[in-house]
């Protein structure tokens, strides 16, 4: 017996499971956030009562720590945006050279990236324990005690021993990305060129870069999208502090509702972020959907 | 079809045997608490717990323990789902542990306080905490513990400090000549907050005075418009700037344990439970302690609690047990392993441990308590309290302004 | 070792070059720094605490304390945690990835109504940093009875890994020629069976890369489980390791040794099947 299902209705069986769990569980939370932004509710009692802008208001004046977030969380993406890319890129053009050891080389340096960084947080944070970690130690041991800071406590050093902490972990990731643009460089091209007298710079410059630019579109989007997501690290490590010092946005999110029970005022701040990240996000969707139509 | 009726009463008081057998079997009851610091409260639990599942067959008890954020948390996520516990340990002060009394989250237990008597068996002291609420009696005292400093015997002797101080002066002096001889006065760990915190609610009693501080704790006085409010943030800064052990922000409480424990500071401000830690630690005789001296009648100290939950569906059981956790010969058996006193008035003390005798000596010459402030304060005004201290601590905001911004924050909260 | 031989010159030229050389070193230096955090774990995890506190922090350990990672294993709950994630990551795995391919066909070999829309709104979902929806899907994931269940943490974690699955095989299938499943679908053949029979097999490669990297991705995710699993019989790996440190920080022995043990499944897996982590990573640059 054979019943002929349309096309479209077989289409729509196989989407659906993916549809149904995607819409439930990614997108029905995303519009409760924008509507919870709109209310007072702690979270404990089943009714939870509208109150317009208090919440923004709240949060853009009245809340000390939230532009200290914003601060960090945009410090932090820009920071995720240069450096771990460029050190990247610089070992990429390393490794891409005829050197012995390349393969396990490679793999050393993105080893880091598939360790939960929750687990990163915690191995950092004990290097930098300020009385036995490794960092102070090797510094006393060199006579350097006058270069001991506290690490994870002061605050002008906080922020950046994390993210150190972090480049540690992500460098791997474009690194492997710009590995696989450079091998995609012609080779014929760069042959070609050497035979025309050019030397080591004018080859990078006139023939590995240019074909590296769809690599480095990617690997910059993907930093930014990556480090605004910034959250186990900063969790596992400081928690936010010292006293609140390096809190991010979807951190400090997550602790306004989470632990302190307030939860309209976590949704106002999550949209903040989500509002950042689309004003990141359709502007390069536009542009790669054009790109992808003229570069096919 | 008929059915003869022997049957049909046959298999009806089966299936009530059945259904009473397993209901009975199925009796269990979850107690969420803290992971201790002080082992022996922990090891205490499973061998009363044990004791009381053989007393009573049919009902198990499941212990959880968590560390205190988590515990927090967890307790949060379950007051809005079925999935909580019987039993939960709170902290009896009204911030912290009245956000679930107030949301209705325990339940009230003036019937059992009737059915076993508690009134009569717990320290007045303890007992004032059940009362706080309206709408009944919540909870029963699990703990009362009192904070004071330690010191290092040795150390103290080294700085030629001959006498434990008696007033806030003699303190400032003692730690001037820990600092001359090389020695920081204090050690804390700032990575929780709520241990430097301590600093700055003993000295708030001590420049504010007892019906001050209430008063600003209760947020009806203006922390802005109190002088005593922000003179006490300024000699917080004197403390952390030249008295304590540095670096001090980046690490937590039981690193600054270890650190205590050698040497490396000489005094730490810490509760009564740190006997059973020293204990532990094999070097109770190193150590001493002396009541933090405020100038006032009021003991540092909190009760700690163990509410039934209003969502618990056996709280009768859940009653029995904290009946028996707390009865005279359970607290006398396991003296020591709560804290140094038990909340069960009817116990005798016969220790001579010198530090357990320091205790006892505390706790009775106070007529009153001040709570800890983040069990005085709402949540969010807790953070903004440990933010505005940790930055005073760090040097990153003028001990002046600190008052006037703890007061915005307040003002805008309400 | 054949890379000595030839190493060191340029390509094309004979003479070996000394910046490749100096190059080289260069890279070992940085190589030794950026391993020296594992090695320094590892020793820290042997040492008894009080050597630790007492010895140099580099100084490899004189005799090896078994005894921490037992303890840290007891402490940390290890024998759950590591159950927990197993039988999630294990469902969650290849049923996202079912899930996804049958998606990505639909949308990329079927004319569906609204389908490019649909494609948009999943792609979209490639951009969402879920870690601002955690609140809200705790309210969501409570309201259906599932906190501290398993199936209540496996549900969004399908959710938010169907986008970037799908987006990179409806890119993979959207390259597939139209004639071989046009050839099928004349013959009768329904496209269930098209992507059974046809699709599935060969995009093992990718399937394979898709597979690896978020198996890693499932069994490090930290921030979703935090706010789900409450309960402590219902932890994975990470919160497992977040609750021993926040409790037991300075216990540095067992510390290490909980690092130690939750970082090494994913540290063996990615050392045996090292090309698929690059493959994973590439095909979604490169289908740019």
């Amino acid at each position: 017996m054979s019943i002929r299902i349309s096309a479209p209705t077989q289409g729509l069986v196989l989407l659906a499971p993916a549809l149904l769990v995607y819409c439930v569980f990614a997108v029905y939370p995303m519009l409760d956030v924008a509507a919870l932004s709109f209310m007072k509710w702690n979270g404990l009692s089943p009714n939870a009562q509208f109150v317009g802008l208090a919440n923004y208001v709240q949060v853009f004046t009245q809340d000390p720590v939230f532009w200290q977030a914003v601060r960090n969380t945009v410090l932090w993406t820009v920071m995720s945006v240069i450096f771990p890319p460029a050190i990247g890129f610089a070992l990429a053009l390393a490794l891409n050279q005829n050197i012995p050891g390349r393969s396990p080389l490679r793999a050393l340096f993105y080893l880091p990236v598939i360790i939960a960084p929750i687990a990163v947080a915690t191995i950092w944070r004990w290097m930098y324990d300020p009385f036995f970690g490794l960092f102070n130690a090797t510094l006393t041991a060199l006579g350097l005690q006058g270069l001991i800071k506290d690490w994870l406590g002061d605050r002008n050093v906080a922020l950046y021993a994390m993210f150190i902490a972090s480049v540690w972990q992500t460098v791997g990731f474009s690194l492997v990305l710009f590995l696989a643009g450079l091998q995609n460089v012609s080779q014929t091209l760069i042959e070609a060129s050497r035979i025309d007298g050019a030397g080591r710079f004018e080859v990078f410059r006139y023939v590995t870069l240019p074909a590296l630019r769809p690599s480095i579109t990617i690997v910059l989007i993907l930093s930014i999208i990556n480090s605004l997501k910034a959250f186990d690290i900063v969790y596992g490590m400081t928690g936010g502090g010292p006293a609140q010092s390096t809190q991010m946005l979807a951190l400090w999110a997550f602790t306004q509702a989470m632990q302190l029970g307030d939860f309209g005022h976590g949704a106002a701040i999550s949209v903040v972020l989500l509002l950042i990240t689309i004003s990141i996000v359709i502007p390069y969707l536009r542009w790669s959907r054009t790109h992808r139509e003229t570069n096919p | 079809m008929r059915v003869p009726t022997q049957w049909l009463r046959f298999a009806s008081a089966a299936a009530l045997v059945l259904g009473g057998a397993m209901a009975a079997q199925a009796q269990e009851i979850k107690l969420w608490t803290l992971n201790f610091a002080n082992d022996s409260a922990n090891q205490a639990f499973q061998s009363i717990i044990k004791q009381f599942q053989d007393a009573n067959p049919g009902v198990t008890v499941k212990v959880e323990n968590r560390g205190v954020d988590e515990h927090k948390s967890a307790l949060r996520v379950a007051a809005g789902s079925d999935q909580g516990p019987d039993i939960f340990f709170s902290w009896a002060g009204l911030g912290l542990g009245g956000e679930f009394v107030k949301s209705g989250l325990a339940l009230p237990m003036d019937k059992y306080y009737a059915e076993y008597k508690w009134d009569d068996r717990f320290l007045p002291v303890a007992l004032t905490f059940s009362k706080q609420y309206p709408g009944g009696q919540f909870g029963v005292p699990y703990t009362f513990h009192g904070e004071a400093i330690y010191y290092n015997k040795a150390l103290f002797q080294k700085a030629g400090i001959t006498s434990e101080p008696k007033t806030y002066d003699e303190l400032v002096a003692a730690a001037e000549k820990l600092a001359k001889a090389g020695i920081p006065a204090f050690t804390f760990g700032g990575t929780v907050n709520w241990h430097v915190m301590r600093l700055m609610d003993e000295i708030l009693e001590t420049e504010c005075g007892a019906e001050k501080h209430d008063a600003l704790m209760t947020m009806k006085a203006s922390w802005a418009e109190e002088p005593c409010a922000t003179k006490a943030f300024d000699e917080l800064h004197r403390w952390t700037s030249k008295y304590f052990l540095k670096p001090f922000m980046g690490i937590d409480q039981s690193q600054s344990f270890n650190l205590f424990l050698a040497g490396r500071a000489a005094m730490m401000l810490e509760g009564d439970w740190l006997v059973g830690q020293l204990k532990g630690a094999n070097r109770l005789a190193d150590f001493a302690v002396f009541p933090f001296p405020t100038g006032g009648k009021r003991l540092y100290g909190f009760a700690e609690y163990n509410y039934i939950s209003s969502k618990s569906k056996n709280p009768d059981v859940a009653a029995r047990f904290l009946d028996y956790l707390e009865s005279t010969p359970v607290q006398q058996a396991h003296l020591g392993d709560f804290g140094t006193i038990s909340v069960n008035k009817d116990v005798k003390y016969t220790s001579t441990e010198p530090l357990e005798v320091a205790w006892r000596a505390i706790f009775g010459g106070y007529d009153g308590t001040f709570v800890n402030g983040d069990q005085a304060f709402p949540l969010n005004v807790t953070t903004e309290y440990w933010r505005i201290i940790n930055q005073v601590a760090t040097d990153s905001l003028d001990p002046k302004a600190a008052a006037g911004e703890l007061q915005k924050f307040i003002a805008n909260s309400k | 070792m054949n890379g000595f031989a030839r190493a060191f010159r340029q390509p094309g030229l004979d003479r070996v070059d000394p910046i490749l050389v100096i190059l080289w070193v260069a890279l070992i230096v940085v190589a030794i720094v950026w391993i020296a955090p594992f090695v320094f774990i590892v020793f820290t995890s042997l040492k008894a605490n009080s050597t630790v506190m007492g010895s140099s922090a580099f100084a490899p350990p004189t005799s090896l304390e078994w005894r921490n990672f037992a303890g840290a294993w007891a402490r940390g709950r290890f024998s759950t945690t590591v159950f927990n994630s197993a039988v999630i990551t294990t469902i969650k795995v290849p049923l996202g990835l079912l899930i996804s391919a049958m998606a990505a066909y639909a949308l990329s070999r079927i004319r569906l109504p609204a389908g490019r829309a649909i494609f948009l709104l999943v792609l979209f979902g490639t951009m969402l940093p879920f870690q601002v929806m955690l609140a809200p899907l705790f309210t969501l994931v409570n309201s259906f009875g599932l906190i501290n269940t398993k199936v209540g943490i496996i549900l969004p974690y399908l959710a938010f890994g169907v986008p970037y699955q799908v987006f990179i095989l409806h890119g993979f299938f959207g390259e597939v020629p139209k004639e071989l499943s046009e050839a099928a679908l004349v013959d009768g053949a329904s496209h269930f069976t098209i992507f059974r029979r046809i699709f599935l097999p060969i995009s093992l490669p990718v399937l394979a890369a898709l597979l690896i990297l978020d198996f890693v991705a499932t069994w490090n995710e930290f921030a979703m489980a935090l706010v789900i699993l409450q309960d402590n019989s219902t932890w994975t790996l990470p919160l497992g390791l977040m609750s021993f440190q926040s409790q037991f920080q300075s216990d540095y022995g067992q510390l290490n040794a909980a690092i130690v043990m939750t970082v090494l499944p994913a540290t063996i897996v990615y050392l045996i099947f090292q090309r698929y982590f690059v493959s994973g990573l590439t095909s979604g640059a490169i289908k740019e």
